[in-house]
């Protein structure tokens, strides 16, 4: 019997099953009569023709018979290349989610339909677009009705980008540990009183959070639950209202911030082409379906590998900085690229309900290929893990790929260990090149300049 | 700025003025409820403040527009 994706339970009306490269979606009775409502007006059709729902094609596969309860109707979706969660976003990543949330959501009131929930999960993202993945969460709007999803939004959207842009503070620690996001009660608290002074953060925020507070007092004498009458046009309003604010919203000193960025200048011009010269080799001999970007940077590499021949890449860097030029660079290119946050010493682990709901890192990666340039030195110096176990991890990461070690004399290493005791005899090339050997068949390697990097390309055996 | 429970309860008894069913799989959580319709109605009394503001702007952009394209004919 095949079981469901074990993030897909949370709503009755339906679960999520992949099958080989297909994402299908059984609707169950619970679900039945509120997507046939949505497939018959056409608004299913209407939003996946602008861009802002997944593409869905109702099918009648033999996963039917496998399945108890039998499924009403069954659709089958494309896959998405990689899967993503709010607390790997940039910040411009969350915006963009927010707002298609918020087009969506008005899209469909439009058509008479409205969103069941808001949860920033329902959001994914490819390549640097995003777009929504729950046809379940649409659902036929009854004059009067409140925003069900209110809550959620805040909590998911945007509380954690009032965070960000406000105070500064990156709230994808926060997000990861609680999952649900931050909810208005602790944002209301670290707001200063000059970051209240907006509708949008006084109503949404700083009333919500008092309201919360005080229903939860009230609730244990009588529960004063009585659905509340929300207009449509006042519904409209608050989505709009929202997504001005959103809109408008800017990380603190704007983008210039990332404009004095150094792609790593270290590096003199000779070296950067011969290593761009061995990451399109590997990506041209390879062709990656999808490639892991390790240290992505503002994003040259990844550039490089997409010209050699892969298809898609996912960028992963600690520095949101370098993220955010990724993220706004392959915008404007239109490339198959997502940039992510990645610590590689914490990599995101399996969390949710049953430690299953959100996966790890390494259980989401169909992955090809990867390229780890100037990168190992911050972990195997930068995080005290053994080279040996860095060379493990990353090779573990994609079946084929390209490594850059810079020794002890690197200016980059020296750095690293200027103000510490050099505790790491066993960081020598030697010990790098026996490790990957180990692990795998060295295909090539090469020294970048006379006295410069030693760069390997390894396939697993 | 605080406010107080009063307040809220001030809100609830706006918001009240009549009742819809809403069937979430989503417990919409009661302090988001009770104040959502007072937002929307300021939220609304705002939007169309600001396609107010747009039509004045359009209007005297348009004079502008007519004005200068007039003295360019001159």
């Amino acid at each position: 019997m095949i079981s469901p994706d074990p993030g897909s339970f949370r709503d009755p009306a339906g679960r999520v099953y992949i099958r080989d490269d297909r994402v299908l979606r059984a609707v169950y009775e619970m679900g039945r009569e509120n997507f046939e409502a949505a497939d018959k007006a056409g608004v299913l059709d209407a939003l996946i023709a602008k861009d802002l729902l997944i593409g869905a094609t109702k099918t009648r596969s033999k996963l039917v018979k496998e399945l108890d309860p039998e499924p009403c109707h069954v659709l089958s979706h494309p896959l998405i290349p990689f899967i993503s969660y709010p607390y790997e976003w940039t910040f411009s990543q969350l915006k963009a989610a927010a707002l298609l949330h918020l087009e969506l959501h008005l899209e469909a009131l439009k058509l008479g339909f409205t969103l069941c929930d808001a949860t920033a999960y329902n959001v994914q993202f490819q390549g640097t677009t995003p777009v929504f993945i729950d046809h379940l969460s649409i659902v036929p709007y009854e004059e009067g009705e409140i925003w069900a999803g209110h809550r959620q939004f805040c909590m998911q959207f945007l509380n954690p980008l009032i965070l960000w842009a406000k105070r500064g503070v990156v709230p994808n620690s926060w997000y990861r540990g609680s999952v649900e996001g931050i909810p208005p009660e602790d944002l209301a608290a670290v707001l200063k009183w000059r970051d209240k002074l907006s509708f949008t953060v006084l109503a949404h925020v700083v009333t919500q959070a008092k309201a919360h507070s005080h229903a939860l007092k009230t609730e244990t004498k009588e529960r004063v639950v009585s659905a509340r009458k929300l207009p449509k046009r006042s519904l409209v309003a608050m989505l709009e209202g929202l997504k001005d604010y959103i809109r408008g919203l800017q990380l603190p000193g704007g983008r210039s911030v990332w404009s004095e960025y150094a792609d790593d200048n270290s590096y003199n011009a000779d070296k950067r082409a011969e290593k761009h010269e061995f990451v399109a080799a590997m990506a041209s001999k390879v062709k990656p379906k999808m490639m892991f970007d390790i240290g992505c940077n503002s994003g040259d590499f990844t550039a490089t590998a997409l010209e050699a021949g892969a298809k898609s890449v996912v960028a992963f860097d600690f520095d949101y900085g370098a993220l955010e030029q990724a993220y706004s660079r392959f915008s404007q290119s239109k490339q198959s690229v997502m940039p992510l946050w990645l610590d590689a010493a914490n990599p995101s682990p399996a969390q949710g309900w049953a430690n299953a709901e959100r996966s790890s890192l390494n259980d989401r990666g169909n992955v090809d290929a990867m390229v780890a340039l100037a990168v190992i030195h911050h972990i195997a110096i930068g995080r005290n893990v053994p080279l040996d176990m860095t060379v493990d991890w990353l090779i573990g990461l994609a079946p084929q790929g390209v490594i850059e070690f810079p020794n002890k004399d690197d200016v980059m290493v020296r750095k690293l260990l200027a103000n510490r005791k050099d505790i790491f005899p066993d960081y020598t090339e030697e010990a790098f090149l026996h490790h990957v050997g180990e692990r795998a068949k060295i295909v090539k390697q090469k020294k970048l300049g006379e006295d410069g990097r030693l760069i390997v390309r390894y396939r697993r055996n | 700025m605080g406010i107080s429970g009063r307040h809220i309860g001030a809100f609830a008894v706006l918001a009240g003025l009549g009742t819809a069913p809403a069937f979430a799989y989503l417990d919409p959580a009661t302090g988001s409820m009770i104040i959502q319709a007072v937002i929307g109605a300021i939220a609304g009394g705002l939007l169309y403040m600001k396609l107010f503001m747009h039509k004045v702007k359009a209007l005297f952009s348009r004079k502008n527009s007519d004005s200068a394209s007039d003295s360019a004919e001159n």
